[in-house]
């Protein structure tokens, strides 16, 4: 059998793992293209009419629902990331089996796949928001685009660390499970922390899903700003997790294999 | 060539570590078939393992330069969600295959497992034997240095075992296999040499026969 090397490897890994994930996500009968669109759609009709039913025009010059979109479709992508990798490994002990599939494949095939997913269901907003005529146009491109993939990066940190350590303590990972999806209401994402009493504002601030929320509306509308982002702060949220999540992967890569 | 250096494998139970290699050093040589032997729970399974690259020591190494397959055997290696065409098309992927020879494979080990409609359905509803004529037929199709097989050739019916016997045997002119097996008739018929494993230690024996021999001696013992 001819040797390949390690690139090849993994690339044929992860293409093989993508492909198998793809389908039984989005297979015939499991509607994942409605679920991928499903979780933002519901939250921005919710808080889009709760809003208009409690005050027009606590935001002049920016589209409310334009607001949410862009803040729960981030919120879900990273909530998505982080979800998907924790359970990763256990999702796939069976393909451990070969032992081309190494555990960390798994999570990283789970991120891209969640990112295109987000990808595609922005799409659509996007293609529902011209068509109603609502005002999408971005201040900063580059700086959102930046504030996704920095967002993204700080999801696959936390689901790595949280997929290890959760491999051998299964509190840890119910505790992270039980936390991620109320974060949604202390984020910033139906509102801007200058919105705020300065009470809240500096809780608010120790979360550094704000900063990344922050940080992407910010960017988005000409009538925010970024202030309150602090790049240092998310910084360390994203880089210490991830490192702690690598270091701790490679001494438990054998563990994680052989524990089925 | 097969080589473990001071190799120590334990489990941890409630009552201390239990052994199922303990510094053990040996060399399995090139082009010989091997047999298995060793009681329930001497560690066959693990070892085939440790060889197959998916469970490792707690210390020592193993080396070799030659190519292993996947171990097959009765328990799991695929997983259940995907049919098994999805699982022939996942591992042909992970070695690299083209579109072209996943077809190919798709065809023959379809052809060989016998599974029928069985081979488009969730592999979780398929029975023990069902999965090892799949994971095996598909085995068939690569070209490695070592086949390892457990317990694999006494499933499914007479007709199916004889088929696979006749395949292995086909099979082994070109690469050779570690098998672990409870029935002596087909070690004798297919393996040269022997390795016993007992209470934390492996040996080596050039004639299967031998390895027979000693391993109806610890049987009688105990």
């Amino acid at each position: 059998m001819l040797k390949r090397n390690s690139l090849q490897i993994f690339s044929s890994v992860i293409l093989a793992l993508f492909l198998r994930e793809i389908q039984t996500r989005f297979g015939s009968k499991r509607l994942g293209y409605f679920w991928a669109l499903f979780d933002a759609m519901f939250m921005v009709l919710i808080f889009a009419g709760l809003k208009s039913a409690i005050s027009e025009h606590s935001m002049p010059g920016i589209e409310f629902p334009v607001f949410l979109a862009t803040g729960f479709l981030a919120f879900f992508m990273w909530k998505n990331i982080v979800k998907k990798s924790m359970g990763a490994f256990s999702a796939n002990t069976a393909l451990f089996n070969y032992k081309q599939v190494k555990p960390i494949d798994t999570i990283i095939t789970r991120f891209l796949i969640e990112i295109l997913v987000s990808a595609m269901a922005t799409l659509v907003f996007l293609a529902i928001a011209l068509y109603i005529d609502l005002d999408v146009s971005i201040k900063d491109f580059n700086m959102v685009m930046l504030g996704v993939f920095w967002l993204a990066l700080f999801g696959f940190a936390i689901g790595l660390f949280t997929a290890v350590v959760g491999t051998f303590y299964e509190t840890f990972s119910k505790i992270v499970d039980v936390i991620i999806t109320p974060m949604m209401f202390v984020s910033a994402i139906m509102y801007t922390v200058d919105s705020l009493p300065p009470v809240l504002r500096e809780i608010i601030l120790y979360n550094p899903l704000a900063h990344f929320l922050e940080l992407i509306h910010g960017s988005y509308f000409s009538k925010l700003h970024t202030n309150y982002v602090d790049y240092e702060y998310i910084f360390y949220w994203t880089f210490i997790p991830l490192f702690l999540g690598l270091y701790f992967y490679t001494k438990a890569e054998k563990k994680i294999i052989a524990s089925k | 060539m097969i080589e473990l250096r001071n190799v120590t494998k334990y489990y941890k139970t409630s009552r201390g570590k239990k052994y199922i290699l303990n510094d053990v050093s040996q060399i399995i040589p090139t082009h010989t078939n091997v047999g298995i032997l060793g009681r329930n729970g001497a560690g066959k399974s693990t070892l085939l393992r440790m060889l197959g690259g998916i469970d490792f020591p707690n210390s020592g190494t193993i080396h070799s330069d030659k190519t292993f397959s996947w171990p097959m055997g009765l328990a799991g290696g695929f997983q259940g969600s995907m049919t098994g065409r999805q699982n022939v098309k996942f591992v042909c992927r992970i070695y690299g295959k083209s579109e072209y020879e996943i077809q190919q494979a798709i065809e023959s080990v379809k052809e060989f497992s016998e599974l029928g409609d069985y081979f488009d359905m969730p592999i979780k509803i398929y029975s023990s034997g069902m999965k090892s004529r799949l994971s095996f037929g598909l085995s068939l199709f690569f070209d490695f240095d070592y086949l390892i097989i457990d317990e694999t050739l006494s499933v499914g019916d007479k007709n199916f075992q004889v088929k696979s016997k006749n395949a292995l045997k086909k099979k082994i002119e070109n690469c050779n296999v570690l098998l672990v097996s409870h029935s002596m008739p087909t070690l004798k018929e297919i393996c040269d040499s022997g390795i016993v494993v007992n209470d934390g230690n492996m040996t080596y024996y050039e004639d299967i026969n031998e390895a027979i021999a000693v391993y109806d001696a610890i049987n009688k013992q105990k």
